[in-house]
C-alpha cells in the first residue's frame, strides 16, 4: 500500500531510488536557469515590497511562497534524472534456487503446503512471475536440500530432502554461474537452515562476487499452534541400572496453560512419563524427568510429546538420542583413617551393584591397615598407594576420616592429579580428621575440593558438632545423585522424612563454579551447612559430603526395614562419581546421531599408564557399519592438544555404527575405547521449521538483494533488473514530471492566492 | 593416644563407636539382671584396651541400652552376655529383630553348657526364627580383621583355669564360635559359647588371671569390633 502511494507521487518504486543515482540533464546552461530563477524571485520581492496594504509579516510569507514556486520551476527546468543500471534483456542469467527439503511440505498457511507456491510460480511456464522473469533473464534453476543440483524440470522437485543447506546452495550456484553474466540469485525457501556448514562463509563469497541474493520466504514466521521438543540433555554414557536424569526443552506456540504428556521410551517400552502444564507467559518450558538404564549396550532412547489437536508440525514432537549403557565394573578405593560404621554401611549399600567394586583400605591402628575386597594379595599391601600407577588403577576415591599429615606431600598432589589428570572421581567424607579439622587447608587436595577450608566460616579445628536435617537444593531436586524417588515431588517428600545426620565439620562456603546438591539445617545454626557439593576439577570431579554418619538413613528407628533410601543414595552417588571416568584410551564421536551420508568425526584421548597424554602412539579406529562391514581408519594426532587423535568417516548406511579405537605405543598396547553412532533419519527439517525471516533478510541485506514474501514477490522481476551485476546499461529516468513536484507547485500557488485574497489583494 | 584430650571433652553423642551393652529381661527370680554381669568394669577395661590397641574413636564409658529402646538403632554394635538367663519380652524381641535386620551386629558371650544354650536358642529363635545358627569357620575374616586368630580358646571365669582347675563350667567343655548370617551372608550375631570373654577383660589386671586368656579375649574382642564396623 505504502509502496503504491510512493509510486503514485514519485513516479517510480522505492527500489529505483535505492539503486539509482541522482543527476541533472538541463537543456540550458545551469547558470541561465539559476539566473532566470533569481530574476523571477527578485521581481516577486520588488512587487510585494511596493504593495502598501501589506505589513512586514505578509510580505515575508507571500515572497517566500512565490520564491519556493519559482525554485520548483527552476528545478524542473534543470531536468533532474535518476541514472540507474539496468540489465540488458536476455543478456543476463538469473539463478533460482528452490528449497527441496521436507519442511516445504509443511502446511502452515491454511491447508496448502509451502511447496504449492513453488509449483505454482516456478513450475508452470505460463505463470506470471516466471514469464516476467523469463522476459528479462535467462533462468537457471537449482534444487537444494542437503545436496545441490541443477534442475531441468519442475517434476524433479520431491520436497523430501532431509536437510536445508543454504550456504552450500548459494556457493554451488555462484560457482556454476561464475562464467556467465549473473544478475543475481533468487533463494526460494523457508530459511530453516540446519546444515553444519557455515552460511557466513558462503555469504562472504557471494558478497565478494557482487552477486545480489534475493530471498523469497515461504511459510509463517510463527506457527499458530505447535509443540516442539527443542533439545534433550542426557548423558552419553551411564552405568547399567543407573538413574538417568533428562532435561527436555519444550517450546510451544499458542498452547500456554495446556497440559501435555511427555514419555521416554527404550526399545518401545515406556520407561518414564510426565504430565506437564505449559507456562502461559513463556514459550519454552524445561521438563525434568529420569529413568533407569536397565539394559546394557547402545540404546536408542525416544522422547515424545503426545501431539495436541491442530498442531502444525507433529514430527517435531519426537527426539531420539543414543545412550550407551555400560556394564563394566568401576573400581573405587575407599580409604578410611579409622574404623567407622560408615564403611560397613557404604559397602552394604552397594554390595549388590554389579557395576561398582568398592575396595576398602582402613587404618585400624598406627601403621596397621585392614584391606577388604582386594583383588589380589598384593593390592594395597603397603597401605595407601605411593605411585600414580597404583592409584590411577581406580576410577574413584573416597577419603574418610584421615588427617592430611598421614599423606606425604607427593601423595596429596597425587590425589589432586587423580582428579585433574586421570579424570577420576573423588569423594571426601566428613569426620573428626577430615576437611579443615584434618589439616587439609592449604594442601593440593584442598584445591580440588568444591568447598573452602580456610574461610572464616569453614575453618573449624575442633569441637564443632551439628545434627542436621538434610534438604536438596533446587539443583539437587532433579540431580541423578539426590533423586530418591521416581518423581521429583516424591523425592522431595522423602528427603523431608529422613532422620537427621551429624556433622563434625563446619562447611558452609562452596567455591565459585561448584554446585551444591544438599544442604543441612540444624536448630542452632544460622546458615545452612553444605551436605553435598561437587565441582569439576580438571578432567574429573571432586565431591564433598561432610557427614559422618549417613548410615543413620539405614539404621534409624524411623526407617522401615524395607526402605531403600540409603542404598539408593549411595548407589547413585558412587555411580555418578565414576560413570564418566576415562580410561587410557577414551573415544568420543562428534555426534551420537547423524543423517545418512553425514560425516562423523572420531576423537580419541590417549594417555600412558600414568595418564600422561601421549602424542606418538599408533591409534586406529575400527568402524563397523550396520551391515557388519569393517573398515580400519588410522587416526592422526591433532597437534592442537596433547594426546588427541582424530579421524573421520562417512556414515553411508542407516543403523548403528560401532567405533572401536585401539592404541599402542612402541608395540605395547595401551588399551582401547568404544563409541557408537546411530545413522538415519533425524527429521531435522521439522525442528525450527518456522520461516526464518531474520535470516532471509540478513542474506538479502548483506548481498544487496531484497527480501520477499508471496505477497510481495510480484515486484521481484523488476527489482532484480536494477543491478550492477551482469551485463547492464545505464538508464536515465526523468524526475521533472514526478506528480509530487506538480502537487507541491500547485499547493504553493494555491496558498499564495488564498493568502492574497485573505489580505484583500487582487 | 592421639587426640585424647579433645576426645574426653566431647559429648557422648558424637563418637564413632560405643561399646553398647544389651539391657534385657532375665528369668524372674533367677539371676535377675543377668545382663549386668561384670558391668561396668569389664566394659571400661575392655575400652581402655580397645582405645590403646586400635585408633577407634570409642566412647570411654559403659553404654547400656534397652532392647526395646528405639535409640538402640543408633548403635550398630551390641554386646550381650549371660544369655542363658535371658527371657525377652515381646517388645524386646521386636526391638532386637528390627535392630539386627536393619544392620546391627550382636556379640553374645559368657554362657555355658547345654541348658543355657537351650535357653538362648529358644530366645534367639523368637528373634530370628528364619535364620539358622551355624559354626563360624576358622578361616572366617572375623578372625583376621585385626589379629590373626588361629585357635578358639576357652576363656575361663576368674578363679578357673589356674593350676589344675578346669576352664569349663557345667557341661560346657568345648568352646564354640557360632554365628547367624542373613540372606546376603552378612554376619548378624556372633555367639561365644562355653567361654567368658567378659571376665577376662574384667580381670585382665589381676596378676592371678592367666595372661594367655586375657590376651585372647582382647584379641577376639578387637577383631569382633573391627569386623562389625566394616562388614
Amino acid at each position: 500500500m505504502l509502496e503504491k502511494l510512493f509510486q503514485l507521487l514519485f513516479k517510480y518504486r522505492p527500489v529505483v531510488f535505492e539503486q539509482g543515482r541522482l543527476g541533472f540533464e538541463s537543456p540550458w546552461p545551469v547558470t541561465l536557469v539559476l539566473l532566470l530563477g533569481a530574476t523571477a524571485a527578485g521581481i516577486a520581492l520588488m512587487v510585494y515590497a511596493r504593495t502598501r496594504q501589506l505589513d512586514r509579516r505578509d510580505r515575508l510569507i507571500l515572497t517566500s511562497l512565490r520564491i519556493a514556486a519559482f525554485a520548483i520551476l527552476a528545478l524542473c527546468l534543470a531536468r533532474p534524472i535518476l541514472v540507474i543500471a539496468t540489465v540488458v534483456p536476455q543478456q543476463n542469467f538469473l539463478g533460482i534456487l528452490i528449497d527441496d527439503s521436507r519442511s516445504m511440505k509443511i502446511a502452515d498457511q491454511g491447508d496448502r503446503p509451502r511447496s504449492d507456491f513453488v509449483l505454482e510460480h516456478f513450475a508452470e511456464q505460463d505463470g506470471a512471475l516466471l514469464q516476467a522473469l523469463s522476459e528479462r533473464f535467462k533462468l537457471r534453476f537449482f534444487r537444494f536440500s542437503e545436496t545441490v543440483a541443477r534442475l531441468q524440470q519442475a517434476d524433479e522437485l520431491t520436497f523430501a530432502g532431509r536437510r536445508s543447506d543454504l550456504g552450500r546452495a548459494l556457493e554451488t550456484a555462484r560457482r556454476e554461474l561464475g562464467a556467465v553474466p549473473l544478475a543475481g540469485l533468487v533463494l526460494v525457501t523457508d530459511g530453516a537452515d540446519n546444515a553444519e556448514s557455515s552460511l557466513t562463509d558462503a555469504l562472504l563469497q557471494v558478497q565478494a562476487a557482487g552477486v545480489p541474493v534475493h530471498t523469497v520466504g515461504l511459510g509463517r514466521p510463527r506457527f499458530d499452534k505447535d509443540i516442539a521438543l527443542e533439545r534433550v540433555t542426557v548423558p552419553r554414557t551411564v552405568l547399567e541400572g543407573s538413574s538417568v536424569a533428562v532435561d527436555l526443552t519444550v517450546t510451544h506456540r499458542g498452547l500456554g496453560g495446556e497440559t501435555i504428556r511427555v514419555t521416554v521410551e527404550d526399545a518401545g517400552r515406556i520407561v518414564a512419563a510426565e504430565e506437564v502444564r505449559l507456562s502461559r507467559n513463556a514459550e519454552a518450558d524445561l521438563v525434568r524427568t529420569h529413568f533407569a538404564a536397565s539394559e546394557p549396550g547402545p540404546r536408542l532412547i525416544r522422547f515424545h510429546v503426545t501431539p495436541v489437536d491442530g498442531e502444525v508440525v507433529r514430527e517435531n514432537n519426537t527426539i531420539e538420542t543414543l545412550l550407551v549403557v555400560e556394564d563394566d565394573r568401576r573400581r573405587i578405593l575407599y580409604f578410611e583413617g579409622e574404623p567407622r560404621f560408615e564403611v560397613k554401611f557404604v559397602r552394604r549399600a552397594v554390595a549388590d551393584d554389579e557395576n561398582l567394586r568398592v575396595v576398602v583400605l582402613q587404618r585400624t591402628a598406627e601403621d596397621k591397615f585392614y584391606r577388604i575386597d582386594v583383588d589380589d594379595p598384593d593390592e594395597l599391601s603397603a597401605g595407601f598407594p605411593t605411585t600414580r600407577e597404583e592409584l590411577f588403577r581406580y576410577h574413584g576415591l573416597i577419603l574418610g576420616s584421615v588427617e592430611a599429615s598421614f599423606f606425604t606431600h607427593d601423595q596429596l598432589t597425587m590425589i589432586a592429579d587423580f582428579v585433574s589428570r586421570r579424570g577420576g572421581g573423588m569423594l571426601a567424607l566428613g569426620g573428626r580428621l577430615a576437611f579443615a579439622r584434618g589439616g587439609y587447608a592449604g594442601t593440593a587436595l584442598a584445591e580440588a575440593l568444591p568447598v573452602y577450608l580456610d574461610s572464616e566460616t569453614n575453618s573449624d579445628t575442633g569441637g564443632f558438632f551439628a545434627e542436621v536435617a538434610v534438604e536438596p537444593t533446587s539443583l539437587g531436586r532433579a540431580h541423578p545423585v539426590t533423586q530418591l524417588a521416581p518423581s521429583m515431588d516424591a523425592s522431595e517428600a522423602r528427603w523431608k522424612d529422613l532422620p537427621p545426620v551429624s556433622m563434625l565439620n563446619a562447611v558452609r562456603d562452596v567455591k565459585p563454579g561448584a554446585s551444591t546438591l544438599l544442604l543441612g539445617r540444624s536448630g542452632e545454626s544460622r546458615d545452612p551447612l553444605v551436605v553435598l557439593a561437587y565441582q569439576r576439577y580438571g578432567r574429573g570431579k571432586a565431591l564433598a559430603f561432610p557427614v559422618q554418619d549417613s548410615w543413620m538413613w539405614q539404621m534409624h528407628a524411623d526407617i522401615p526395614l524395607e526402605d531403600q533410601t540409603h542404598e539408593t543414595f549411595w548407589r547413585q552417588l558412587l555411580r555418578w562419581l565414576v560413570t564418566d571416568v576415562p580410561n587410557h584410551v577414551s573415544v568420543s564421536v562428534s555426534t551420537d546421531r547423524v543423517e545418512r551420508d553425514g560425516l562423523v568425526s572420531v576423537t580419541a584421548d590417549v594417555s600412558d599408564s600414568g595418564y600422561v597424554k601421549l602424542n606418538g602412539a599408533d591409534v586406529t579406529a575400527t568402524v563397523t557399519s550396520p551391515s557388519g562391514a569393517e573398515r580400519r581408519v588410522p587416526m592422526e594426532w591433532t597437534v592442537q592438544r596433547d594426546g588427541e587423535y582424530r579421524a573421520a568417516f562417512v556414515a553411508d548406511e542407516d543403523g548403528l555404527y560401532d567405533v572401536h579405537v585401539d592404541a599402542q605405543h612402541s608395540g605395547v598396547p595401551l588399551g582401547g575405547g568404544r563409541s557408537f553412532v546411530q545413522a538415519g533419519d533425524l527429521q531435522s527439517e521439522y525442528f525450527g521449521a518456522e520461516m526464518n525471516e531474520s535470516l532471509l533478510e540478513r542474506i538479502a541485506d548483506e548481498t544487496g538483494g531484497r527480501f520477499y514474501t508471496p505477497e510481495t514477490v510480484n515486484s521481484l522481476p523488476e527489482d532484480v533488473s536494477f543491478t550492477e551485476s551482469g551485463t547492464t546499461v545505464q538508464e536515465r529516468r526523468d524526475l521533472w514530471d514526478m506528480p509530487v513536484l506538480f502537487l507541491i507547485l500547485l499547493t504553493l500557488i494555491g496558498v499564495e492566492w488564498g493568502y492574497r485574497r485573505y489580505r484583500g489583494l487582487a | 593416644m592421639r587426640q585424647d584430650l579433645e576426645d574426653s571433652q566431647r559429648e557422648p553423642a558424637n563418637r564413632a563407636f560405643y561399646f553398647t551393652r544389651a539391657q534385657y529381661t532375665s528369668w524372674e527370680g533367677r539371676r535377675f539382671g543377668s545382663w549386668a554381669v561384670d558391668f561396668p568394669k569389664a566394659d571400661r577395661q575392655f575400652l581402655i584396651g580397645l582405645r590403646h590397641l586400635t585408633n577407634i574413636d570409642a566412647y570411654e564409658q559403659e553404654h547400656p541400652v534397652r532392647l526395646d529402646d528405639p535409640e538402640l538403632r543408633r548403635f550398630p554394635f551390641l554386646y550381650a552376655l549371660e544369655v542363658g538367663y535371658m527371657s525377652l519380652t515381646a517388645p524386646e524381641v521386636e526391638g532386637l529383630r528390627q535392630y539386627l535386620l536393619a544392620g546391627g551386629f550382636l556379640v553374645i558371650d559368657d554362657f555355658w553348657g547345654s541348658r543355657e544354650w537351650d535357653n538362648f536358642e529358644v530366645e534367639i529363635r523368637r528373634v530370628l526364627p528364619e535364620y539358622a545358627i551355624v559354626d563360624i569357620d576358622p578361616t572366617h575374616p572375623l578372625l583376621r580383621a585385626f589379629y590373626h586368630i588361629d585357635e578358639i580358646l576357652q576363656v575361663p571365669a576368674r578363679g578357673r583355669g589356674v593350676g589344675n582347675r578346669p576352664t569349663w563350667e557345667r557341661d560346657g567343655y568345648v568352646p564354640a564360635l557360632k554365628g547367624i548370617f542373613d540372606d546376603d551372608g552378612r554376619l548378624m550375631v556372633v555367639i561365644n559359647w562355653n567361654t567368658d570373654l567378659g571376665d577376662a577383660w574384667e580381670w585382665a589386671e589381676d596378676p592371678w588371671y592367666p595372661i594367655r586368656y586375657s590376651n585372647f579375649a582382647y584379641q577376639l574382642g578387637v577383631n569382633m569390633i573391627v569386623y562389625g564396623m566394616s562388614h
